[in-house]
């Protein structure tokens, strides 16, 4: 068996080369082409992630919880699982939560930078007396919260 | 067999793993020297009406007298020690009892709580400060979604590992930036005494966290504290099934210096013995020969390490149990074995040094404190913390056993916080105003 020394991260490439001259295999890894760099772990994590049944599951949780107005879940959903973005033809049942997950996130940051922005930039002049109420300074300063109870 | 990397040098190996483990340390103590030179500079000393269980026997009021303050810091710390050393035998006890559920999910709402209102309370007084025109609720849904998601990296097992580490600094800046708040006199004999009581309950045999520890080790189960735990430096890149062999590894060699010798590790421990493991003590090296057998043991114990708490959950608590959290998490103890979850400096299940939440949290606090004198004083405390540190990590290397990491640190801390204060500056200022140096 061949032994080598490198540091350890993410990206499976030489990961993958080694498996091949191991002939070794686990449930959750699926050899591919050795002619066509693909990876085999669907997380960032690379080896020290999940594999790829397990990630599934955890795709999918990640994906429906973010509804509950999560979006940085979403965010965290598509970093966790980067490598399913970026190699797009592989782990096609993930593929689509992670997919989800971004499209969600992005339209919900849209949103709610729009409506920040607006607010900040617009400020007195915009909202008249509402930015008063609104603004989170006077809302601390209102219910007392920086009182460090 | 044939190498076809280039060798690696003691560099690559140990230095790796301890720059794995600095790097966090440094990012907290950064933040909070950065937070604590904002904010005090912008407000008044607000910190006198700070009432916690530190400061319950005596309040201290800048117009006492030396021997009155040196009295009431006493006071306050050694009610401060008591009440962590019998919040620590509560947790060891709930151990024992195997209320390791309990445990967690009175994990999970404290770090919720630390996340959620601490977190929340320095945004805003952040926001106060500058005057950012934010609105309520999108603040609200931003906070939200922080804690939330704060939560469960950390509640759960398998996460993002940058994520879970990024959450264990923020819970650790946050709770070490309320800690600065006690009143300075207070605040130092705080960290003494807890340097002190650190080195007696991992040392001495009756000393709760030594029970915790060898608890866990004949249980074989993870305590549930916040631990961080650093990437491990892998160097056998031979594929997924040694992948997770080296990490059985160590805890099996690990029981050979330890006195609970299982059956089960015993046969693995002498087959493991044989194997020609590769330098670093504190890595998880095996050649790839050795993966044969060590597959029992993984086999063994694929069932164990999957369940239980995974090591992230300590009881971080409110006010008063604040601290003890943090001692269960914080003592580190130095122990190289595997299942360490409690602390301070030991050996993750894959190898890595992991590194208890309170020692993150005592060393910003000396270095935050110590930043609301100069900035001298925080550049002679990090380096005596780190110093320290590496000290620590070395004697782990030496003794192979529970080992508290607070003690060394903080005493090197304080020791130069005083020096550089008393004497220190005063030297630097005469050569800078006399244009000699600096």
């Amino acid at each position: 068996m061949e032994r080598a020394e490198s540091e350890g991260g993410e990206g499976g490439e030489r990961r993958r080369q080694r498996i091949y001259n191991n002939n070794s295999s686990t449930a959750g890894v699926i050899l591919r082409n050795p002619n066509n760099p693909e990876p085999i772990w669907p997380t960032i994590d690379g080896s020290l992630g999940l594999s790829e049944d397990d990630s599934l599951s955890y795709a999918r949780n990640f994906f429906k919880f973010g509804f509950l107005l999560l979006p940085w879940l979403w965010a965290v959903n598509c970093f966790f699982f980067w490598p399913v973005l970026r190699h797009y033809s592989s782990f096609p049942r993930i593929r689509k939560y992670v997919l989800g997950s971004a499209i969600g996130f992005v339209a919900f940051t849209v949103l709610l930078s729009s409506w920040a922005l607006t607010f900040s930039i617009g400020g007195e002049r915009l909202f008249g007396p509402i930015f008063d109420t609104l603004v989170m300074y006077n809302v601390a300063d209102r219910f007392g919260l920086t009182g460090w109870s | 067999m044939s190498q076809d990397q280039k060798p690696t040098s003691i560099l690559d190996s140990l230095g790796e793993e301890i720059i794995r483990i600095i790097t966090p340390v440094s990012i907290c103590m950064f933040i909070v020297v950065l937070l604590v030179t904002i904010l005090n500079s912008s407000s008044s000393d607000s910190s006198s009406n700070l009432t916690s269980i530190a400061t319950i026997a005596y309040n201290e009021n800048t117009s006492d007298s030396f021997w009155d303050k040196f009295e009431g810091a006493l006071l306050n710390s050694l009610v401060f020690v008591a009440v962590i050393t019998v919040v620590t035998f509560i947790l060891v006890f709930l151990f024992y009892i195997r209320c390791t559920k309990f445990l967690k999910y009175y994990m999970g709402l404290s770090s919720f709580i630390v996340l959620g209102f601490m977190g929340g309370e320095l945004a805003v007084i952040l926001i106060r400060d500058f005057s950012i025109p934010i609105d309520g609720i999108s603040f609200l849904v931003i906070l939200y979604n922080f804690t939330v998601v704060g939560v469960l990296a950390i509640f759960m097992s398998e996460m993002a590992i940058l994520i879970k580490q990024g959450y264990l600094v923020i819970i650790g800046v946050l709770v070490a930036f309320w800690f600065t708040l006690l009143p300075e006199w207070t605040t130092w004999a705080v960290l003494v005494a807890l340097a002190l009581y650190d080195l007696a309950a991992v040392l001495l045999p009756g000393g709760p966290l030594r029970l915790l520890v060898e608890l866990a080790m004949s249980r074989d189960e993870e305590i549930p504290a916040l631990v961080y735990e650093a990437r491990p430096v892998t160097y056998n890149d031979s594929g997924p099934v040694q992948r997770v062999v080296e990490r059985r590894s160590w805890r099996g060699r690990h029981d050979v210096g330890s006195n609970t010798a299982e059956s089960s590790n015993a046969n693995t421990n002498s087959s493991l013995e044989s194997e020609p493991s590769l330098d670093s003590t504190l890595g998880v090296l095996l050649s790839s020969e050795s993966c044969q057998s060590v597959t029992r043991l993984v086999m063994a114990e694929e069932g164990r390490s999957s369940e239980g708490p995974s090591e992230l959950l300590a009881p971080l608590v409110e006010h008063q149990l604040e601290r003890s959290n943090v001692q269960s998490n914080g003592p580190e103890e130095l122990v190289q074995s595997e299942r360490w979850p409690i602390d301070g400096i030991g050996l993750g299940s894959s190898g890595a040094i992991k590194l208890g939440l309170g020692d993150f949290i005592f060393y910003s606090v000396l270095v935050g404190r110590a930043a609301m004198y100069d900035l001298m004083t925080v550049y002679a405390c990090y380096l005596a913390i780190i110093a320290g540190l590496g000290i620590t990590l070395m004697l782990l290397a030496i003794y192979q056993k529970a080992l508290p990491a607070l003690p060394v640190s903080i005493l090197l801390g304080v020791l130069f916080y005083f020096m550089t204060r008393l004497s220190l500056e005063a030297f630097v200022v005469q050569c800078s105003v006399n244009l000699l140096m600096f």
